[in-house]
C-alpha cells in the first residue's frame, strides 16, 4: 500500500514537471510563430504596397501609352447608351445601363 | 588493525568527507535562498524581464474605392557598435555597396568612440534582406515603421505626410494623427540566458492596437484625371500653377483635389514648405467674373432681375467713383442673361448696384464667401469679404466684377454647388469613414447642410442662364458633347507686389461649372495662375474642365442627356438601331 502511495506521489510529480516543460517548449513554439506572423504581415504589406504602385493609374495610362501604343478614345469614339429590352416585361426589369466603345475613329471600320 | 577497523575507519572519513561536501552545499544555498534572497530576486528579474514599448502600426488610407494611397510597412534601419569593430574600413566599404552611401562617411561614423551609431533609417525592404544576408560584425538592423505612399505625387497635397517619427505633419496625416496613430504599449518580456523570449505572460494578451484606417471620398481615377490635365495645361501656357476641385454637389463630398506644381511625399525634405501647401484651401484670390454667378443669384432671388430683363451697358464703357469699368466688348441693351453669358462688367455692376452693398454683402456671406468651410483639412483659410461700414466708394462695383474680395478655390467649389444643387450650401468633406483594425466604424461622415442661399427656383433659372455662358458665351471651350454644362469663366488681374496696384500681364484665369446641368454630379473648379500666354480664362480654364469632365462622366457611368436606344435581344444582342 505504501509503495503504491509513493509511485502515485511519483508519478504526480512527473507530471508536474513533464507540464512545466511542455508549457515553456509551447511559449516558445508561441514566440516562433510570432516570429513567423510578424515576417508574413510584413511581406503581406511590402506586396499591398507593390499592388497600389502598379495600379496607380499614372503608371497604368503611361504603360498603355508608351509600351502599348494605345492612345485615350476620340471625340464620338466612346458612345454612351441606355438600353431598353424589346420584351413586354422590359417595365419590370430594371434600368439597365452599358457603356460600348466603338471605333469611329479615321481609317478603321466602324 | 586488522582489516575490518581499516574498512571501517575509511567508510568514517568518505563519510566525512560527503557530510563536509553537503554542509558546504547547504550553507551556500542557505546564503543565497535565504541571506541573499531579496537582492538575488531582484538581479534575476532585471535579467530575465525586458520592458519594451511597442508602437501599434499607423493606419492605411483608402480612396471611396478601397485603394490604398498611404501604407505603413515596417523596414530595417541599421545601427553600428563602433566599440566591437576590428576591421571598420572593410565593414564600411562592405555596407556601403549595399546603401549606396559613400564609404568614407559610413567609416567615419564607425570610427566614433561611441557604444551605438545610427548609419541609416527606414531603408528599403530590399536593401535590409541585403544587408542581413551578409552578417556584418557589429552592424545590427532594427525593423521600424516606415509610412509609404505608393502613388507618389498623386493626391499629395490633401494627404499630406508623416515624418521620420511617424508623426502626422501635414493634410489628411495631421488632420486625422488621433486617429491614424497606433497605441503605444510598455510590453514586459521574460527572456531566457541567450536573449530569447521565452513565454508570454498571458496567452490573451494583446499586442498594442494599429492605428484606425482612413477612407476618403476622394476617387483615385478622377484625381489622376485631374492632375493630368491641370499639370498639361500648366505647361502649355507657362502658368505659375493651377488647381482643380471636383466636388459631388448634392453631398459636398470631394471627388479629386489637384495642386500644381505637385511633390512627392515619399521624399520631401528636399522640398521647401511653400510646395507642399494646399493651395486649393489655404490661399485666397480676387475671383475675377466667375463671381458674377454670385451676384446674379443674389438678384434672381430678390427679383432685382429677371433673365430677360434689359441692362443697358453703356457701349463697353461706364464710370464709377471716378473709375472707368470697360467691357470687353461694346454692347449697348442685352438681358440680364446675356450679361452673364458674355460676361459684361457694366451690367454686373448695375445689377449690384440695383441689389445695393447690404445685400451683396448678405449673398456673398450666404454662399459662405468670408467664412471657412469647415472642410476637414488643415490649414483652411477665410478668404476676405470685408464688412460694408468698410467699403470704399468703388468697393460694390468692384466685388460685383470679383475684386476687393478674396476666395478660395474650395469655397467657390462649395458656392457653385450651392447653385448646382437646388439651393442648398453643403459643408465639403473629405473622409467619409474611419475604421478600427478589426473594421469597426469608428466615424463617419455624411452630407451636411450649412444652409440655404437661394430657393430651387432660382438656382434652376441661374443654371440655365450658365448653361447658356457654355453653349453661346464665354465658356464654349467647356463644351461637353452629349451632356449639358452650366458654368462661368473669369480673368482677374492680380494685384503686383511691387506696385501694390493692379497688373497688366499678372492674370488669374478660371472657370467653375457643373456638369450635367440637369442633374449635376460633379462641380469643378479651375484656376490657372499666371499662364504666360493668353489669360482668358475662358482660354487657359474652360478647356481642363471640359477634358476632366469628358473623361470623368463616362467613367462614373453618367448617360449623356440624348441617349442613343438600342433594341436589344435577349441574349443582348444588338438588333437595331433606331
Amino acid at each position: 500500500m505504501r509503495t503504491l502511495a509513493t509511485l502515485a506521489v511519483m508519478a504526480l510529480l512527473l507530471l508536474y514537471v513533464w507540464e512545466r516543460v511542455d508549457i515553456v517548449r509551447a511559449g516558445y513554439h508561441i514566440e516562433r510563430l510570432k516570429s513567423k506572423k510578424v515576417l508574413l504581415q510584413r511581406e503581406r504589406d511590402e506586396l499591398r504596397v507593390k499592388v497600389s504602385t502598379l495600379t496607380a493609374p499614372e503608371r497604368i495610362a503611361r504603360a498603355a501609352t508608351e509600351k502599348l501604343g494605345m492612345i485615350p478614345p476620340q471625340q464620338g469614339q466612346v458612345i454612351l447608351v441606355k438600353v431598353e429590352p424589346e420584351t413586354p416585361d422590359s417595365d419590370r426589369l430594371a434600368d439597365p445601363e452599358v457603356r460600348l466603345a466603338k471605333s469611329h475613329g479615321p481609317g478603321r471600320t466602324p | 588493525m586488522t582489516g575490518t577497523d581499516s574498512h571501517r575507519g575509511r567508510r568514517i572519513v568518505v563519510a566525512f568527507v560527503l557530510m563536509l561536501g553537503f554542509a558546504v552545499v547547504i550553507f551556500r544555498l542557505f546564503t543565497l535562498q535565504v541571506l541573499q534572497a531579496a537582492e538575488l530576486t531582484v538581479k534575476a528579474e532585471r535579467q530575465h524581464r525586458k520592458a519594451v514599448t511597442v508602437e501599434g502600426e499607423r493606419g492605411t488610407i483608402y480612396d471611396r474605392h478601397g485603394k490604398v494611397l498611404a501604407i505603413n510597412v515596417d523596414v530595417p534601419s541599421v545601427f553600428g557598435v563602433p566599440s566591437s569593430l576590428e576591421n571598420p574600413s572593410g565593414v564600411a566599404r562592405d555596407l556601403a555597396r549595399v546603401l549606396h552611401v559613400r564609404a568614407d562617411e559610413i567609416e567615419k561614423k564607425l570610427k566614433q568612440e561611441r557604444s551605438f551609431v545610427w548609419i541609416a533609417r527606414k531603408l528599403d525592404p530590399e536593401q535590409g534582406r541585403r544587408l542581413e544576408g551578409m552578417s556584418l560584425e557589429g552592424i545590427g538592423t532594427v525593423m521600424e515603421g516606415r509610412r509609404f505612399y505608393p502613388k507618389g505625387p498623386l493626391l499629395s497635397h490633401v494627404l499630406g505626410f508623416a515624418g521620420m517619427d511617424g508623426q502626422g505633419l501635414e493634410g489628411i496625416e495631421r488632420r486625422y494623427e488621433p486617429y491614424l496613430r497606433g497605441e503605444k504599449q510598455i510590453v514586459v518580456l521574460q527572456r531566457d540566458a541567450l536573449g530569447r523570449t521565452v513565454f508570454p505572460k498571458g496567452l490573451d494578451e494583446q499586442g498594442p492596437a494599429a492605428g484606425h484606417s482612413v477612407m476618403l471620398t476622394i476617387d483615385e481615377v478622377i484625381q489622376y484625371m485631374a492632375e493630368k490635365e491641370l499639370e498639361e495645361a500648366v505647361t502649355a501656357t507657362g502658368a505659375k500653377g493651377g488647381v482643380v476641385v471636383v466636388m459631388e454637389p448634392r453631398t459636398g463630398a470631394i471627388l479629386a483635389m489637384a495642386v500644381n506644381p505637385r511633390f512627392d511625399p515619399n521624399a520631401v525634405r528636399a522640398i521647401s514648405a511653400d510646395r507642399w501647401r494646399n493651395r486649393a484651401l489655404t490661399d485666397a484670390y480676387e475671383p475675377g467674373s466667375t463671381m458674377k454667378v454670385f451676384v446674379a443669384a443674389a438678384a434672381l432671388e430678390e427679383k432685382v432681375m429677371t433673365p430677360g430683363t434689359l441692362v443697358y451697358v453703356e457701349n463697353g464703357q461706364m464710370v464709377v467713383a471716378n473709375t472707368v469699368i470697360h467691357d470687353h466688348e461694346k454692347a449697348g441693351w442685352m438681358t440680364f442673361a446675356q450679361v452673364i453669358q458674355r460676361s459684361s462688367n457694366i451690367g454686373s455692376v448695375k445689377t449690384a448696384m440695383a441689389l445695393g452693398e447690404d445685400r451683396v454683402y448678405r449673398y456673398l456671406r450666404a454662399f459662405g464667401f468670408g467664412e471657412r468651410t469647415e472642410i476637414d483639412l488643415p490649414g483652411e483659410g477665410a478668404g476676405l469679404v470685408k464688412e460694408p461700414q468698410d467699403w470704399g466708394s468703388r468697393s460694390l462695383s468692384s466685388i460685383a466684377i470679383g475684386q476687393e474680395i478674396g476666395v478660395s478655390a474650395v469655397q467657390l467649389a462649395t458656392a457653385l454647388s450651392a447653385v448646382a444643387n437646388g439651393g442648398w450650401l453643403m459643408k465639403p468633406y473629405i473622409v467619409s469613414e474611419v475604421r478600427d483594425a478589426k473594421g469597426r466604424v469608428v466615424m463617419q461622415a455624411g452630407p451636411q447642410v450649412r444652409r440655404r442661399p437661394v430657393s430651387p427656383e432660382t438656382a434652376l433659372t441661374l443654371t440655365g442662364i450658365l448653361e447658356g455662358v457654355v453653349a453661346h458665351g464665354t465658356g464654349s471651350k467647356a463644351a461637353v458633347p452629349g451632356y449639358r454644362v452650366a458654368g462661368k469663366t473669369g480673368t482677374a488681374q492680380k494685384i503686383d507686389p511691387q506696385t501694390g496696384a493692379y497688373s497688366a500681364s499678372l492674370f488669374v484665369g478660371s472657370f467653375v461649372g457643373f456638369v450635367p446641368a440637369e442633374d449635376p454630379r460633379m462641380a469643378i473648379v479651375v484656376v490657372i495662375d499666371e499662364p504666360q500666354t493668353e489669360a482668358w480664362g475662358g482660354v487657359v480654364a474652360a478647356p481642363v474642365f471640359q477634358r476632366i469632365a469628358e473623361q470623368a462622366l463616362p467613367y462614373l457611368g453618367v448617360s449623356p442627356h440624348q441617349p442613343i436606344k438600342l433594341a436589344m435581344n435577349a441574349t443582348g444582342g444588338v438588333l437595331q438601331r433606331p
